[in-house]
């Protein structure tokens, strides 16, 4: 069976850690809608390279703070 | 309930509105015996008539959702502080209204939805005419799989951003 894999992220983390962050306030920094920061949250959207590069940028963390990916169905 | 929601309603409304205008009026037409099957022109002409109220309709209806959107942002902020300047509101309501590479993908994906619904469509009005049926039912087939289309694209885009979307 092919390996499944899912991106996961710490945004609501790093937001709280940010001084309470919000989702609108970081759209903003990013150039992103809030609906698009609340489905990458979900996990509901995997974002593009340079917007995950740019949400990493915001919180002046690596990109590897931000995401991860973790195998299923293994 | 987000912008891009809302806005995606309004397509969906304006798209069931026009074709339940457009089957009322045509076959209400035809049920009187005022338009005869094989009478091309006046089809083709009702189908125009109903492709200029379908894009004037649309036009409107985005603006006016527009107009109450920024309305109900302005009362919004207007409620949440007292001091809230025409700039402040200005950028609020900008941000409320970007659009960004969620949107595009999400815009591609439902519009794929609609061209096959409109290929099936059209492939269908084909298989009328080698069925014998008159050339009236495969206009009228071709035109009703385009508008329902269109109203499966707004409907996609509306079950993607409620459901979310992976760039797989």
């Amino acid at each position: 069976m092919p390996k499944k894999f899912q991106i996961t992220n710490n945004i609501r983390r790093l937001r709280f850690f940010a001084g309470e962050m919000t989702q609108q306030q970081l759209a903003e920094k990013v150039g992103a809608s809030r609906q698009t920061i609340i489905a990458i949250e979900a996990g509901k959207y995997a974002p593009s390279l340079e917007l995950a590069f740019r949400i990493a940028a915001a919180f002046g963390v690596e990109i590897s703070e931000v995401f991860s990916y973790e195998g299923q169905g293994e | 309930m987000s912008y891009q929601e809302k806005r995606s309603i309004v397509s969906i409304l304006t798209g069931a509105l026009i074709l339940a205008a457009y089957c009322l009026y045509a076959y209400g037409k035809y049920q009187a015996g005022r338009i005869a099957p094989d009478d091309l022109k006046a089809w083709a002409g009702v189908m125009l008539v109903f492709i200029g109220i379908g894009v004037a309709a649309t036009v409107i209806l985005q603006i006016v959702f527009h107009i109450l959107l920024s309305v109900a942002i302005a009362i919004r902020e207007n409620v949440r502080s007292d001091e809230c300047d025409n700039k402040e509101l200005e950028k609020t309501i900008g941000s409320e209204m970007v659009t960004d590479e969620m949107d595009k993908l999400i815009e591609l994906k439902s519009m794929r939805v609609g061209f096959i619904v409109a290929g099936i469509g059209f492939v269908a009005a084909l298989v009328s005419q080698v069925l014998n049926y008159s050339p009236a039912v495969m206009l009228n087939v071709m035109f009703i799989s385009f508008s329902s289309g269109s109203l499966m694209e707004g409907i996609a885009q509306l079950y993607f951003y409620r459901r979310g979307i992976r760039n797989a």
